[in-house]
């Protein structure tokens, strides 16, 4: 009994953490996004609230916050207002067995990576409903390109990951770090290179950015399964889109580079830091690359990633194998 | 290949044509233009089209004859702009659509039907294309009567040499008048 | 605000029976052609990329274009009805209205038409002026294109590039045009200003400027994969297309023929000049986009060669027309080639005050109209692209 209160009490705590975490987090992407962009713009991005503009994020947040809520006509309105909060909180979930620390994990799951890949495909059903509810072509367009794209994507992804599974024996993101070291040389990615090229390109479809933003393209479907989403109907899409960068970045960081393991000391900061640079090359990208076409989109994954992906597997299967 | 005027007038001449002109291209910007029965005008673009001929638009305009219909041409392979020309009835505005031949001119007719009320026979889609579909009033390029000008006012004839009395009638110049005879327009 | 009427439309509802589809005259006019268990998808007049106010209306077959129509009209602005009730005079500014991408090159095909049917005599430095500010101004325009066409593509970036240079260009033709949009400069029978040392001096700097950053677009957007397997093979307009709908400039170069007006028709000092005609290998998006490229060159060419041949001498004739100049009676067809292709007015005077008939020949009112075929069939992002590659200015499209 006093066990299990202990647990409850500490997911509770972790529960909040995370929710900072995921708004921390969306204030430093969204003027990480816009300084990057302006730099690749050769413009300044924002510069006028705060100190080089860093109080830009707080003021987006708050005229989101302070916005209407507008609801247009017919639209199905429990799946309307569910779609967003359905987008958000599965996100909390999954930030639980990521291990920050040594000691930092929220909840020890020994199969943590099937959890949070288990609910991360609850996500794209709040696209899904997000689209359908809002009686908007361009949202019903956006919702079936959501669906189609993700699930096409989370493929190659869990085969690219269920790799670094077969390498070390394990699901435990907590072990799989472990089993890794502090330098480069002694991380997965070099083992593993093929798997974490794969997981890059499917984290970039997976989470919806440019060039495989399809489900929102803007020159095609005006905003894609959000259209008709204002207010924080919109900032809980835009905070979750966010917090799903940051997770497959922090899985990727376990799984590939090391978790957090690094060179003088370990600690969250080495997992951050390693998750922020890969969150970086997605924003760098996200501006650099025109779109591509949607049957492009699964043409890629389909024709390339997936066979590549089991290829891939059936390596690393045979070698584990043979070195055992 | 260079533009050999006489190949058209002759060609518009056995079309019925009811005037033919020569222009100064360096004033007006045509080489030659006629005007023609609305019945020939379809098979007249044919041939432009087969002469890999490109419409370039169609401009109406309201003379006290009559609504003056003048389709552009430009040749694919050479500078060889010219033009022919409708004279439709302002009562009863009627003229043949070109869509068949040239299917830009859908557009263009559209363009004119709202301009100037005409009625293209033949357009495949002929609702209004710039101008709303509850427009009140007459169209709005009409003019008053009073200020109709005359087609030979205009300059639209050029050098012209009439072919058909009715016509030559109406704007009010004999047939044979203006430049022709051992010229032979 | 939970607590409304549950009044839900099932969006797919359409698919079922399409007589259920509402929408105004234009969408139930494209209803009534189409086939059951389509989606019928409005885009715009307030649409990303339709530029402005176009609206297009798709027939969609899952993401396939079955059929589309182009509804125009909501930029229409009488311009051809304003001919006729201002004097020639007033109506200058109007041109630059028209298109406001390329202002001069209306400025130029309404000026040249008057002074056609007028007979007056252009002093050569207005002539070169002329040149220097339309080719400069043609530029801009292609930049700008460059840019939101990449824009329609998904690419964020180019288009503040394009800007940037363009706002080079302004910073260059406000010296001789005052203005930075809707330039007005042309008169009757010359222009309004005479560049001084400044204007020379920025255009010498600014031609190896952009010469070096076309090398750059070459690297960033150019040679870029997506982009190639986005515009490769799509949309081909050949040149049947073009004679069928009257598509002129880019779009006509692109599928091969060497048509340009300042070549075929040559207007003011065009036959001193020394400059390549760009055509296309290839007829598809691609081929026009890199059309348009290889013409900013020879924009920047034709500009470099006139500035070193201007002569000295007034910039417009003397006793020019003033305010109250009454077009002499008579018919003028003359026509320019402006950015998106040929532009031409068609004037008529009856020696009265105002016009009597002023026609104006929108090259991207011919350019749209294949639209609805070369969309045909093929993915919404694709038709997107063909959009986009035709290069429309909607407010010449509307005029």
């Amino acid at each position: 009994m006093d066990l299990s209160l202990a647990i409850f009490v500490q997911i509770i705590v972790a529960a909040l953490l995370v929710i900072g975490l995921m708004v921390g987090n969306a204030v430093v992407m969204v003027y990480m996004e816009r300084k990057v962009a302006g730099f690749i713009q050769r413009r300044p991005g924002p510069y006028e609230v705060g100190p080089w503009g860093t109080l830009q994020a707080l003021c987006d947040s708050m005229k989101l916050l302070a916005k209407q809520l507008y609801r247009p006509g017919n639209v199905d309105i429990i799946l309307y207002y569910l779609a967003p909060i359905l987008a958000f909180f599965p996100v909390l979930l999954l930030f639980l067995p990521i291990p920050f620390g040594p000691y930092l994990t929220a909840l020890n799951v020994n199969e943590g990576i099937i959890l949070i890949l288990a609910f991360a495909g609850l996500g794209v059903l709040s696209n899904l409903l997000a689209g359908w509810s809002s009686n908007n072509k361009y949202s019903l367009l956006g919702a079936a390109r959501a669906v189609s794209q993700t699930v096409a994507y989370e493929i190659p992804m869990i085969l690219a990951l269920l790799a670094v599974v077969f390498q070390c024996g394990s699901m435990d993101l907590k072990n799989v770090t472990e089993q890794q070291g502090a330098w480069p040389w002694e991380w997965n990615v070099l083992t593993q290179p093929l798997a974490f090229f794969i997981y890059v390109v499917s984290l970039v479809g997976e989470t919806n950015r440019a060039p495989f933003d399809l489900p929102e393209a803007e020159s095609e479907l005006a905003a894609g399964f959000h259209t008709e989403y204002s207010g924080m109907g919109f900032a809980l899409f835009f905070l979750s889109e966010y917090a799903n960068m940051l997770l497959v970045s922090l899985v990727a960081a376990v799984f590939f580079l090391g978790g957090y393991k690094g060179p003088v000391a370990d600690g969250f900061w080495w997992i951050f830091i390693k998750a922020y640079a890969i969150m970086f090359f997605l924003v760098w990208i996200r501006w650099t690359f025109p779109r591509v076409r949607f049957d492009q989109l699964l043409n890629i994954n389909w024709k390339w990633l997936l066979p590549l992906s089991l290829l891939n597997l059936w390596l690393t299967a045979i070698i584990v194998k043979l070195l055992i | 290949m260079t533009f050999d005027p006489e190949k058209w007038l002759t060609s518009w001449r056995q079309a019925g044509a009811w005037s033919l002109s020569r222009h100064d291209p360096a004033k007006e910007g045509l080489r030659v233009s006629a005007f023609l029965p609305p019945q020939a005008l379809v098979r007249c673009a044919q041939e432009l089209r087969a002469a890999r001929y490109s419409l370039l638009d169609i401009s109406t305009l309201e003379a006290r004859e009559g609504l003056v219909v003048t389709y552009h041409f430009d040749s694919l392979d050479e500078p060889a702009r010219l033009a022919f020309r409708a004279l439709v009835s302002r009562k009863k505005p009627v003229a043949p659509s070109l869509y068949e031949v040239f299917q830009g001119a859908e557009w263009h007719e559209r363009e004119s039907a709202d301009f100037f009320g005409l009625i293209f026979e033949g357009n495949p889609n002929p609702i209004p294309l710039l101008l709303p579909d509850d427009l009140p009033g007459p169209p709005p390029l009409r003019k008053k009567e009073a200020d109709l000008a005359p087609l030979a006012k205009l300059g639209l004839l050029g050098q012209a040499e009439i072919l058909d009395p009715d016509f030559g009638d109406l704007i009010g110049q004999p047939v044979g008048s203006g430049h022709q005879g051992s010229q032979a327009c | 605000m939970l607590g409304g009427p549950i009044n839900f439309v099932n969006p797919l509802s359409v698919l079922e029976s399409p007589g259920t589809l509402t929408g105004d005259f234009y969408a139930l006019n494209f209803e009534k052609k189409a086939k059951s268990g389509r989606v019928i998808l409005n885009l715009g007049p307030q649409h990303p990329s339709t530029h402005g106010v176009l609206r297009v209306l798709c027939e969609l077959d899952g993401e396939y274009v079955d059929r589309a129509e182009p509804v125009l009209g909501y930029l229409h602005r009488m311009h051809e009805k304003m001919g006729e009730v201002k004097t020639p005079w007033q109506y200058i500014p109007n041109l630059g209205r028209v298109d406001y991408l390329h202002p001069l090159a209306w400025n130029w095909a309404y000026v040249g038409a008057a002074e056609r049917l007028a007979g007056l005599e252009v002093p050569e430095r207005a002539e070169y002026l002329r040149v220097i500010g339309c080719e400069l101004n043609r530029i801009a325009s292609h930049l700008l294109w460059w840019g939101a066409f990449v824009m329609d593509l998904g690419g964020f970036t180019p288009i503040l590039y394009a800007f940037e240079e363009r706002e080079k260009i302004n910073d260059i033709l406000q010296i001789i045009t005052g203005s930075r949009l809707t330039m007005a400069n042309f008169r009757f029978g010359g222009v309004c200003a005479d560049g001084d040392e400044r204007f020379f001096r920025l255009i010498r700097e600014f031609i190896p400027y952009l010469r070096e950053r076309l090398k750059m677009y070459q690297g960033l957007v150019t040679d870029n994969i997506i982009l190639r397997r986005r515009l490769e093979g799509i949309g081909p307009i050949d040149v049947d297309m073009c004679q069928r709908y009257g598509a002129t400039g880019p779009i006509l170069r692109a599928a091969g023929l060497p048509r340009d007006t300042r070549r075929d028709y040559p207007y003011s000092v065009y036959p001193k000049l020394e400059f390549p005609i760009p055509t296309g290998p290839i007829n598809d998006c691609f081929g026009r986009y890199l059309v348009r490229l290889r013409e900013i060159e020879t924009s920047l060419a034709i500009v470099e060669q006139a500035i070193n041949q201007i002569p000295d001498g007034p910039v417009i004739m003397d006793k020019a027309p003033k305010a109250t100049w009454k077009l002499p009676a008579g018919e003028s067809y003359w026509a320019v080639e402006g950015a998106r292709g040929q532009i031409a007015v068609h004037l008529l005077s009856d020696g009265g005050k105002n016009p009597y008939r002023l026609k104006l020949r929108a090259p991207g009112f011919s350019n749209l109209s294949l639209f609805a075929e070369a969309a045909q069939g093929t993915l919404l992002a694709d038709a997107i692209a063909i959009l986009g590659s035709l290069d429309l200015v909607i407010p010449e499209v509307d005029r």
